[in-house]
């Protein structure tokens, strides 16, 4: 992959990021707000992978898939809560 | 040989990926309702980061590529698994009794 499609793809999902935090703002309900935070998760993965691929060091990786995994969990707990109050309940 | 076609298909791939996210975030602007915008969220938790992180075939890194497959199987695994959580919480909002202290 040409170097300068990297750089261009970088560019362009910081600015997906950017209307990703637009969303964040214009969300009229908590739960709004939980799907754009998840949103914004997935697209920071995107960004570490594009980075890893950029620099070719798999390191970054790491980090996006454990943001993964966090964005697994505190997306459930949040959603559990504000669907009954409690995770365990 | 090996080498261009895995270019040429990661590249494509990694075109796709952006195409897929920049429609879901086009969605997510636009829609008003919780539901129709967890829908055209879905469209980038699940295919538009799979795309994406399958483009790593063009780096020919084998543990770059190890990892990507990494994070494509636990993107398979947890997508669903957040979305339907999040689903039924605005269902359950939606339906009536407003038992949380957020929003």
């Amino acid at each position: 992959m040409p170097d300068w499609l990297l750089v261009a793809a970088l560019v362009w999902v910081t600015l997906l990021l950017v209307a990703g935090g637009l969303v964040l703002l214009r969300a009229r309900d908590a739960v709004q707000r939980l799907v754009a935070m998840d949103l914004l998760a997935v697209l920071v993965i995107a960004l570490l992978a594009l980075l890893s691929y950029l620099l070719d060091q798999p390191y970054y990786f790491d980090a996006a898939v454990a943001l993964a995994l966090l964005s697994l969990v505190s997306t459930v707990a949040a959603a559990r809560y504000l669907s009954s109050g409690g995770p365990f309940e | 040989m090996i080498s261009l076609v895995l270019d040429v298909v990661g590249t494509a791939l990694l075109l796709l990926g952006l195409v897929l996210l920049t429609i879901s975030l086009v969605g997510l602007l636009r829609l008003k309702d919780t539901l129709s915008q967890l829908h055209a969220q879905g469209l980038a938790t699940g295919p538009g980061v799979i795309a994406v992180l399958a483009s790593s075939v063009a780096t020919e890194n084998a543990s770059i590529i190890t990892f990507a497959a990494l994070g494509i199987a636990f993107v398979v695994l947890t997508s669903p698994a957040s979305g339907h959580a999040m689903a039924k919480a605005a269902h359950r909002r939606d339906a009536g009794e407003d038992l949380s202290p957020g929003s």
